[in-house]
């Protein structure tokens, strides 16, 4: 019953595919922030452009084609879409790839108003940017809202967000994810509108010359930015619901505290983003408290209720721990460990030291680096491998973990400790007054290549096994 | 500090001077921004003085007019007086010069307009006239100008505003005949008073604004553009009502 349908596969083909490369960036960033690799030092920016828009999208649609997948259990999204989702996402990066690696591209992943129009890169790189970005996000709407017209068909609005657990009743069942998916969804769909508005606002200026407020653009963008990348945070956070259960032999239920902590979420998860414009002085004062609540008001009940579960499930279970449970597991721990990084930076007090130091890519990464690619990787290594495989090897399960989490970890300890010694974030190169940051880089970078390593050796044990799988089946 | 003048002024005439334009043989100001040429003012009351003598330590609010304007300068003149008088601070936080480019202004022309506009014994306030070749240097640095019309004794010219700090150029405003950008002016009055000032408009064209700010009071106040931020909202709402309404009841 676990093999892996066709579109799962070319999503985890596109993930196996598109990652090292993007992590190979990552870890050319760091290498020249280290003082080595001196001829790609003029390349540090469309590099680091290319590898933020690329990470955040190919773990958004990984995580789309995950829930697409999980969906699939109990509703029916079209197959037609999911295969526009595909080809859109693949026509989107093409693009993406060319305006950065020939326009040279360089204005970091949220592109802030007005720089993608101000830049040294040819204006044409810039509209290059924008139209791949209209391709990704109309591709992603489209998506979206198939997604949900499959929820619709099976449930109304108020079954599918789980109000009736809070009369007490249990019929229709809703599984867990399937709450969480059509939270982030819905929360999706008002994202990708905000990026709709950027890019009609930047083609004003663009063909009337009408220019546009940055504040105003800030805003939009960062509802944007902020939310897809949170969302894409929690469709992962679905899947662990969804499976985990299967390794600890009990089931991981709906019941009214899921419901309140996810509804709340979906109450507050818009107003999150406002914690990206605290050192913006013209957003009026009362935005950026607002700012400071919803960012502890979305994070924490939903990641302690689902924190407390995922513990609940395994304690005292018989837990059948492979490199699928291990990887789920582990990626539950990133996404608190990151996410306890994230609201001390989002606490105004914090931020004012915080803000745009090394600390803000240190707790992003260790929440979407073993948070969601952990999750995600859980998941397709569960798809994998059936249950019985002859191939089972608990050693190597064992070596892939331990060369993914230690070397991720260790390349998180490297960014939190220069975020503490107030290392700016986006410096291709340290002045001697931060030589410590060249050193802290030149050690993640060490570390970031043993995580590349286990995740190659992990993407090529997990098709090995796929494959010996599906021919024995 | 007025004694540090001479040697401040020394070291500018050693570092400036070979590159400076035309006769600017002095300059003052120091950091930064851009310094303005130290010209000689000849003053309403019949006194000389230099224009950094003339503030002292206070910051400067410099513009241009000419007694026989038919046109901006007295307007101007007077939305400036009442800027300033709305803001507070003249003569304590700021001062005020207003200079002649007409070289057929006399002493007696600038006392006349101080008095048209009920300024004539303003604390902070000074009408004052130069020479030629120094009102080339100011107006020079300035970008200002001025040509003449085709009504004898007229000049084309628009207004302009100089916020001077420290003898540096930190802002300018101009306004065109018959548009008048009031809250900018006040903007710029109370930026030199030593306010902070978040928001600032900016020229040209713009679709849609969150906040405007006020410079007549200071407040900042929510605009059409702040409604673009409860679209995506709305937007997914909208995509929620036909989605599950469409689908009718569920089995
Ligand atoms: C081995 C894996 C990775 C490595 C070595 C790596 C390395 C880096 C480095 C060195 C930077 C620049 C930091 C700076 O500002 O100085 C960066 C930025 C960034 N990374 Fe990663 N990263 C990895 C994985 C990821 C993943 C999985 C994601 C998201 C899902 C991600 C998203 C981003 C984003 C959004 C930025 C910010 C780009 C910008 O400032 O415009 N990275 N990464
Ligand atoms: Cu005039």
């Amino acid at each position: 019953m676990r093999t892996i349908d066709t579109q799962t596969a070319l999503w985890m083909a596109v993930t196996f595919i598109l990652f090292p490369v993007l992590a190979l960036l990552g870890i050319t960033m760091r290498t020249v922030q280290a003082g080595g690799l001196e001829a790609m030092a003029g390349w540090f920016y469309p590099l680091m452009t290319l590898h933020g828009v690329g990470m955040v999208g190919v773990w958004y649609v990984a995580a789309m084609g995950c829930a697409a997948s999980v969906l699939a259990r109990h509703v029916a999204p079209s197959p037609l879409i999911g295969r526009i989702a595909l080809a859109g996402t693949v026509i989107g990066v093409l693009m993406l790839l060319a305006c950065v690696l020939l326009g040279r591209f360089a204005a970091g992943w949220y592109f802030l108003y007005p720089l993608p129009l101000h830049g040294e890169w040819p204006l044409w790189s810039a509209v290059l940017f924008l139209a791949s970005l209209t391709v990704l996000g109309a591709t992603w709407l489209v998506w979206s809202l198939d997604l949900l017209r499959a929820i619709a068909a099976r449930f109304t609005l108020a079954q599918a967000l789980g109000w009736h657990y809070l009369r007490g009743q249990t019929e229709p069942v809703l599984p867990p994810s399937l709450l969480i998916v059509t939270v982030s969804l819905i929360a999706g769909i008002a994202a990708l509108v905000s990026a709709v508005i950027v890019i009609v606002l930047f083609a004003l200026e663009l063909l009337t010359g009408t220019s546009s407020d940055a504040l105003l653009m800030k805003n939009l963008t960062f509802f944007f930015g902020h939310t897809l990348v949170n969302l894409s945070m929690y469709l992962g956070v679905a899947l662990a619901y969804e499976i985990l259960p299967d390794y600890a032999g009990r089931p991981w239920k709906t019941n009214p505290v899921v419901v309140v902590s996810w509804n709340t979420v979906l109450a507050i998860v818009l107003l999150a983003y406002l914690h990206h414009l605290y050192m913006d002085f013209a957003q009026p004062g009362g935005l950026q408290y607002l700012g400071q609540v919803a960012s502890y008001a979305s994070a924490l009940p939903a990641a302690i209720v689902t924190i407390f579960g995922a513990l609940l499930l395994v304690y005292r279970a018989t837990m059948r721990w492979n490199l699928a449970s291990i990887l789920l597991f582990a990626g539950l721990a990133g996404w608190a460990i990151g996410g306890i990084g994230a609201v001390i930076d989002s606490t105004i007090s914090a931020n004012t030291r915080l803000h745009n130091t090394l600390w803000v890519p240190a707790h992003f990464h260790t929440y979407m680096l073993a948070g969601l690619v952990f999750l995600i990787a859980g998941y397709f290594a569960h798809l994998a491998r059936p249950a019985a495989t002859a191939d089972a090897s608990p050693r190597r399960d064992r070596t892939i973990a331990l060369l993914l989490v230690g070397g991720a970890y260790g390349f998180f300890a490297m960014f939190y400790l220069a975020g503490a010694w107030s290392i700016p974030r986006r410096f291709a190169a340290y002045p001697a007054e931060l030589a410590h940051g060249a050193t802290t880089a030149g050690i993640a970078a060490a570390f970031a290549t043993l995580f590349l390593a286990g995740f190659l050796y992990y993407a090529l044990d997990t098709v090995r096994q796929w494959r010996t799988a599906t021919r024995t089946d | 500090m007025r004694t540090a003048w001479p040697g401040l002024l020394l070291t500018l005439l050693l570092t400036l001077a070979p590159d400076a334009p035309g006769h600017a043989d002095t300059g003052f100001g120091i950091g930064g921004g851009q310094a303005l040429p130290d010209i000689r003012l000849e003053l309403g009351d019949g006194s000389n003085a230099l224009l950094s003598e003339l503030a002292g330590q206070q910051p400067l609010l410099l513009t241009f007019f000419y007694r026989r304007c038919t046109g901006v300068c007295t307007p101007f003149l007077s939305l400036l007086h009442d800027a300033t008088a709305r803001v507070g601070g003249a003569g304590s936080d700021y001062h005020i010069l207003a200079l002649s480019f007409d070289e057929a202004d006399t002493l007696q022309d600038l006392r006349s307009q101080a008095a048209a506009l009920g300024l004539a014994d303003t604390a902070g306030w000074s009408f004052a006239t130069t020479t030629p070749a120094q009102l080339r240097l100011i107006t020079g640095a300035l970008g200002f100008e001025a040509r003449p019309a085709a009504q004898p004794g007229q000049f084309d010219h628009a207004a302009l505003l100089a916020a001077v700090r420290q003898g540096q150029l930190i802002d300018r405003m101009t306004m065109a005949a018959g548009r008048s950008d009031l809250r900018r002016l006040h903007a710029l009055v109370r930026e030199l008073r030593g306010e902070f000032i978040p928001v600032l408009p900016r020229p040209g064209r713009m679709a849609l604004g969150c906040f405007r700010f006020d410079a007549r009071t200071g407040l900042i106040l929510p605009d059409w553009g702040l409604l673009l931020l409860a679209a995506p909202a709305l937007g997914s709402l909208g995509a929620l009502a036909l989605l599950f309404v469409r689908s009718g009841p569920p089995r």
